[in-house]
């Protein structure tokens, strides 16, 4: 899957600054927000909304300080996806009770077909290769980051 | 080799003549009209109540209705439905046409079936096995010939086609084996199928070097040395590349042909692509067979795969009967007279090569003798493949009526004996070495939920498969009693099924996050509707009210 037809620089971060769950979800909201590809106030809400009560169902906390916050909502189009890193690393109430350190969040439209999931899958599989964890965690810049990923 | 345009060379002067064609092609139509019931009829006969391949019931058709049977006696006002002077092969060329076209789309199908990620996955045992079987075959049968003097030497392109007839394993009465006794993905079954396809794709390699071999050595048998390495390099040289531009070129093709949005347009071009290829690889100098089975092992990648199997296997069911009826109806019983012991000695050792060839790679790297004896068994029917070379050593005129006739006796042998004998093996204890029972280098995974009612798993199920289908996958529901689904995308592969309460997914473990990471969000929003309805309020009212009333008088 080309990760570049879903994600530029612009929806990636390096540095998160918020401690908390809901701050980490809300940051990468608002770098959708910023690239454009989420509209307005309103459709801001809506995807904060559906990706928060995904975390409620079962936190998106995975192995090794990676986690997936994602959710369904038509105020996209087709699927958008951003990045952030946090290399202190946050609790995520992850399977494994470690704190995570790579935010990988998708929103994808919820009556359109598409490989949404398995989108969230391969990324995750790639990211448990120890080599590319570090290495993604090292990156100083977004462009890096998406190297690393889409290589 | 197959003649394709003679056929067409042939009906051309009838033109000039249109009684002859019309009374030609009345005769074709008769014929084929005597071809597909016979064979039919019999070969049914053989599935139903014999329990045996239809393979074999179609074969003795042909043999019963052909030129040097029954075929060959006048009927009043006609003559002989079929004369037996047609041509030297005995049926007449517009049939042998048809009959080509069917072992086209034969090759094409089993190219389409070759589960190539399957291959891979399992290629370390698999790849000795296949290796083993189909050298042990081809030199014993070859040498065979060389005995039983109707080969000069080892190259004499005869020794050479009965050494190639011998290789290509017949899978297909194996699966059917394995899976009654739900063997198919115990490690021998998975090893004899992984085998199996190594062994198609190492035989037709085989083929494409006997092929150019048979056509340089005059018939004396005396190969030039020298020539040998260049010919195999060429015919190697082209499957290669022909195989390669189709791998390459196959995602591009069906991204292509999927612009068409209509599978029957998708299934006759693709169809068309293996004509174009088998043509193009005769005009190279292998056979048009390599061609069509080429052009199907490389969509087989593609997620059009099983859309194509699907759409062609009526057009399948309809014809290829007529290739295994004409292969029957080919086979002279007054050639079979002097050669009724080598057919025999042939197929005895035709068996052996496979149970010694596949059985002791298998016994070397991880299965002790009761698993190499099965694997060795299991490998051992012959069938489609050998009768399609067969065929066409008989029609360059490569191999005579009697060696045919032996090719024949022993692709039945084979197929009789070994059924019963595999069912068999697999009585007693594991087949694997103590060491190998821990650790399995497996890497299909498969991963069972556990449901608590028959009737929630059914729904767990449906729901799984409209999952997949909005994640983009191709999901196809297999034939059978059971309910299993095969869900496909680009070369990932996934199969889901129904066990009483229990819904198991298999999954390879290259894409294992994909297919767990799509059911366990299937889950949560199941769990998601399970606390709606429980908290519907009016759920009693309900209840209540759809049974309100029924129970009154009308008035």
């Amino acid at each position: 899957m080309n990760l570049r037809k879903v994600m530029t620089p612009a929806t990636i971060t390096v540095a998160l600054k918020s401690d908390t769950k809901e701050g980490i979800i809300e940051e990468l909201v608002d770098l959708l927000m910023a690239a454009g590809k989420i509209k307005d106030l309103k459709d801001r809400k809506e995807a904060l909304k559906v990706v928060l009560d995904r975390e409620k169902k079962m936190s998106t906390g995975m192995q090794n300080g990676i986690a997936i916050p994602h959710g369904k909502t038509d105020t996209v189009g087709t699927l958008v996806a951003a990045i952030g890193l946090k290399k202190e690393g946050v609790d995520f109430q992850a399977l494994d009770g470690q704190p995570s350190r790579i935010f990988i969040m998708t929103l994808s439209p919820d009556t359109r077909t598409g490989p949404h999931i398995q989108f969230l899958a391969e990324i995750s599989r790639q990211l448990s290769d120890t080599g590319i964890r570090d290495r993604v965690l090292n990156a100083a810049t977004p462009e890096e980051v998406l190297d690393i990923l889409s290589g | 080799m197959i003649p394709l345009f003679p056929v067409l060379a042939n009906l051309a002067p009838a033109v000039d003549a249109a009684p002859v064609m019309e009374s030609a092609m009345m005769r074709l139509v008769l014929q084929l009209a005597v071809i597909l019931i016979a064979a039919q009829l019999v070969g049914l006969f053989f599935k139903r109540l014999l329990r045996l391949p239809g393979v074999l019931g179609e074969l003795i058709a042909g043999m019963i209705i052909g030129p040097y049977a029954l075929g060959q006696l006048p009927i009043p006002g006609f003559g002989p439905l079929f004369p037996a002077a047609a041509t030297s092969l005995g049926v007449s060329v517009p049939l042998y046409g048809l009959a080509t076209i069917a072992s086209i789309l034969l090759l094409f199908l089993s190219g389409l079936e070759t589960d190539l990620a399957l291959f891979l996955r399992y290629s370390v045992v698999g790849t000795a096995v296949g290796i083993g079987g189909v050298v042990f075959s081809f030199v014993l049968g070859a040498q065979c010939g060389v005995w039983f003097g109707f080969a000069n030497s080892f190259m004499d392109p005869v020794a050479l086609f009965l050494g190639a007839i011998s290789t290509a394993t017949s899978v297909g009465i194996t699966a059917r084996i394995l899976s009654e006794r739900k063997k198919t993905d115990s490690p021998e079954g998975v090893t004899i199928l992984a085998g199996a396809v190594f062994d198609d794709v190492l035989g037709v390699v085989m083929l494409a070097i006997v092929v150019g071999l048979s056509k340089l050595t005059d018939p004396g048998g005396r190969a030039p040395w020298g020539h040998i390495g260049r010919i195999a390099g060429h015919a190697i040289g082209y499957w290669l590349g022909f195989t390669a531009i189709g791998l390459l070129s196959a995602r591009l093709i069906s991204r292509v042909l999927k612009t068409l949005h209509s599978m029957s347009s998708i299934v006759s071009i693709a169809f068309g692509l293996a004509l174009l290829f088998a043509g193009l690889l005769e005009m190279a100098g292998l056979a048009m067979i390599i061609g069509a089975y080429v052009t199907g092992l490389s969509l087989s990648r593609t997620d059009l795969a099983h859309g194509i199997q699907e759409h062609l296997r009526g057009t399948y069911e309809v014809f290829v009967p007529v290739f295994f009826c004409v292969m029957g109806m080919m086979v002279d019983f007054s050639a079979l007279h002097g050669v009724l012991i080598f057919g025999l000695v042939y197929a005895v050792l035709a068996m052996l090569a496979k149970l010694l060839g596949c059985g002791l790679p298998a016994w070397l790297m991880t299965f002790n003798l009761r698993g190499a004896a099965r694997i060795g068994v299991g490998m051992m029917p012959r069938g489609e493949v050998a009768l399609v070379i067969a065929g066409l050593g008989l029609s360059a005129h490569v191999i005579n009526t009697q060696v045919f006739g032996a090719a024949i006796l022993m692709t039945m042998v084979t197929t009789l004996i070994a059924p019963p004998l595999l069912s068999k093996s697999f009585g007693g204890g594991s087949g694997l070495k103590l060491r190998a029972r821990a650790g399995t280098d497996e890497t299909i995974h498969s991963v069972p939920l556990e449901l608590p009612s028959a009737d929630l798993a059914e729904f767990v199920l449906s729901r799984l498969v409209r999952s997949f289908r909005a994640e983009e996958f191709f999901v196809y529901r297999l034939g059978g009693d059971t309910q299993a689904y095969q869900i496909r995308k680009d070369d990932m592969s996934f199969t889901l099924s129904l066990e009483a309460n229990r819904v198991v997914l298999t999954t390879p473990a290259r894409h294992e996050h994909v297919a767990r990471f799509i059911v366990l969000e299937e889950i949560l929003e199941l769990q998601d509707m399970a606390h709606a309805f429980e908290k519907l309020q009016d759920l009693d009212t309900m209840k209540s009210s759809l049974l309100k009333g029924l129970f009154e008088d009308d008035d």
